[in-house]
């Protein structure tokens, strides 16, 4: 009780310095609740905004891969996933597994005619399995036309073969999808605009030279989110997209030559002999073609986030399957660090304001330590312990400080009451870190209690130094004080 | 019976390079009672003297003995715990607790580590209070009392746990003339009621006067007492 009353009136006898060490304190205080709580909502929101739109919890590629998946890195396309359909079998008997949707990006040419001349339009595209891609990610904002003829609501195309995510083909309408912006873009570079409902021909670059293919646009739209990114991404159905790439083959080879292409064993004279054996007289009618997928990415989005390492463990670790699987945020590219790195951007500012609040008070506890030379001398001398003049110190110290933490938790719920519909953000950071539009803050009782524990804790080091000057300060000092 | 017993007490210290010597076999035996002037000119070492009798510094050499044990040993912990028991100490600047009022300031000592109940303690620190003459000023700071008042709280805080001896530095050299005078015949008087032993640091000569014995101190030495050369 001692200690308090003497810290308590040592405050108040000293307020105008204590008042603007409460302010740096409070402010401190502020920063660190609101800080966090914004840290930790961008984190959050990025995270769900990321997944809800490009990634899903986790990406499976070709265990071919020398580099990670990245929905953006169109320049260095990754291998196709040669299991496709085994992958998706696996994806379908999950029980993790909420829905998946396969995907590629590449790039081509939409070749128009205007006035009798031809126009290559470049453009980089994904190929999707039309339904199951919008079930998954419902970042496309149809303008004209439709989404390769599936509704908003995902209404999907009647089932069929290949790799979706829930055994429909979605490919009721095959062609393009044009972003209003690439659109826009066209028209300023080119002088050409694209309409929903046009003949096009698509040129796409394969290893064995270039292919065209008549199509069509099907459709023009804007995204939700992401529009820095997706603004300039088109799309193509899957199976244009095979078409167009070569992507086909057929289901099953005559036995016969099968056999002979086994006991060949690559030889080149073997392989030609099989001709004279009249091997090469085939009834091309009874061959029947297939689809290949040609997908390079499965987009899968689990019931259950907290189980996703979980389960890229159990699908590297299944046999025949031949795929790997990255966790969300290795696959957003760099879009999960810039939530990362304003995470610690946010927490440095904050550590750098109660480092130098910090020496501050320590530097202000100094003086008041020198000035008190004679009082602490005097207690020392009457009887009392250097652990009495430690924990007077200790005492004003958090009584002053967790009241100034107090006031600046009190601002900070205020603050955050008051942007409860979301933080407004510049649209191009909103862009980058959740796709754009408000952030909504989320802050929790964690937020104020590790607050608390900080400025405690740091309130207890910033004494350390003074502590240890006002507990050496001798008896002897009391009598020699004039 | 003597309480305080000096013998050929040292007390050197580093000055710079220069080693000062402040007592220079200084020997004293000082009895239970006694009203004792400790008298010399500045630098003298009469302040160094008193510091060794109050426990709050130790010889270089030399033996000090308070109340029959030997505190040249003791831990900064002991001898804090010595001069909370055995001695009460009065200021030259009074050295109040400038956040506490008068009655808190007199009560303080009790505070620290006493076992006494509130009822005993206010007992206590009402006695003195009503001893020193400050009924009226109980609930005020020390800023707001004259440099009189503010030895006499002093007083009584020094005497409120009882002690062996009640060393005084200086304890009317930032007082007036009037007021060091009644402040010494205050000492006196509970001196003589209490039996308290009162040591005091001086170079007043009409403060000496009302001492019972006087020692004096020149260069780190005792040169003789009451005037006496030894």
């Amino acid at each position: 009780m001692l200690v308090l009353r003497l810290a308590l009136r040592t405050i108040m006898r000293r307020k105008g310095r204590m008042v603007l060490i409460g302010s740096l304190v409070a402010f401190g205080t502020f920063l660190s609740v609101f800080g966090t709580a914004f840290s930790s909502s961008a984190g959050e929101a990025s995270r769900a905004s990321i997944i809800d739109n490009f990634t899903g919890d986790l990406i499976v590629y070709s265990a071919r891969s020398k580099e990670l998946p990245s929905p953006f890195a169109f320049n260095t396309p990754l291998p196709n996933i040669r299991n496709a359909d085994e992958v998706g079998r696996f994806l379908s008997a999950s029980p993790e597994v909420l829905t998946w949707a396969s995907f590629a990006q590449n790039y081509g040419l939409v070749q128009v005619e205007r006035d009798g001349r031809k126009v290559d339009l470049p453009f980089i595209f994904y190929a999707v399995e039309p339904g199951p891609y919008r079930k998954v990610f419902p970042n496309v904002d149809v303008k004209d036309g439709s989404f390769f003829g599936i509704r908003e609501d995902g209404a999907l195309s009647p089932p069929g073969t290949g790799v979706t995510g829930d055994g429909s083909t979605g490919d009721r309408a095959r062609g393009v999808m044009i972003s209003a912006f690439q659109n826009g873009q066209y028209l300023r570079n080119y002088g050409v605009q694209l309409r929903v409902g046009e003949r096009v021909t698509l040129l796409g670059i394969t290893e064995g030279g270039a292919n065209a293919l008549p199509s069509r646009v099907t459709g023009i739209f804007e995204p939700k989110h992401y529009k820095s990114v997706f603004n300039y991404i088109n799309f193509v159905d899957a199976a244009t997209y095979s078409e167009l790439y070569n992507y086909t083959g057929v289901t099953a080879l005559p036995e016969a030559l099968n056999a002979g292409l086994a006991a060949a064993q690559g030889g080149e004279d073997a392989i030609f002999g099989l001709a004279d054996a009249g091997i090469g007289e085939l009834d091309l009618g009874s061959l029947r073609s297939e689809a290949l997928s040609g997908f390079t990415m499965i987009a899968v989005k689990l019931k259950d986030h907290a189980t996703v390492d979980r389960f890229i463990a159990a699908i590297e670790a299944t046999d025949g399957l031949e795929v790997k699987a990255a966790r969300w945020d290795a696959a957003s590219g760099f879009y999960a660090s810039i939530s990362k790195a304003l995470q610690a951007f946010i927490w440095l500012a904050t550590g750098l304001v109660f480092l130098v609040v910090a020496l501050i008070f320590a530097n202000t506890l100094i003086i008041n330590v020198v000035e008190r030379t004679a009082e602490i001398g005097t207690m020392r001398a009457i009887g009392s312990d250097k652990s009495f003049v430690r924990n007077m110190f200790l005492a004003e110290t958090l009584i002053l400080n967790l009241a100034a933490a107090l006031v600046g938790m009190v601002a900070a719920g205020v603050v955050m009451a008051a942007l409860s519909g979301g933080v407004p953000l510049p649209e191009t950071i909103s862009q980058f870190l959740i796709g754009g539009g408000r952030l909504p803050l989320r802050a929790n009782a964690w937020h104020f209690v590790q607050t608390l524990v900080a400025v405690a804790v740091v309130s207890v080091l910033a004494t350390l130094y003074p502590v240890r000057v006002a507990t050496s300060i001798t008896p002897l000092k009391a009598m020699s004080e004039r | 019976m003597s309480v305080v017993e000096l013998a050929d007490v040292r007390k050197s210290y580093k000055l710079g390079d220069t080693v000062v010597e402040a007592l220079r076999g200084v020997s004293v035996s000082i009895d239970k009672g006694e009203f004792l002037a400790i008298a010399g000119p500045s630098g003298s070492g009469k302040s160094t003297l008193l510091n060794m009798l109050g426990c709050i510094d130790v010889p270089s050499s030399g033996r000090v003995t308070i109340d029959g044990a030997d505190v040249g040993g003791l831990s900064d912990r002991e001898l804090t715990r010595y001069r909370r028991t055995k001695i009460g100490f009065i200021f030259q600047s009074f050295n109040l607790i400038p956040v506490l009022d008068v009655y808190e300031n007199i009560e303080f000592p009790l505070l620290v580590k006493s076992k006494l109940t509130r009822k005993e303690r206010e007992a206590l620190v009402m006695r003195f209070i009503e001893e020193v003459g400050l009924d009226d000023r109980i609930k005020n700071k020390p800023n707001e009392l004259s440099g009189g008042q503010r030895q006499r709280v002093a007083i009584a805080r020094a005497l409120v746990t009882r002690p062996l001896i009640v060393l005084a530095d200086e304890p009317t050299a930032n007082l007036d003339s009037g007021t060091g005078i009644r402040i010494v015949e205050l000492m006196r008087s509970i001196n003589e009621s209490d039996k308290t032993t009162f040591i005091f640091s001086t170079h007043d000569a009409h403060i000496m006067r009302e001492a019972k014995r006087v020692i004096n101190v020149l260069d780190g030495k005792v040169v003789g007492y009451d005037g006496a050369e030894v």
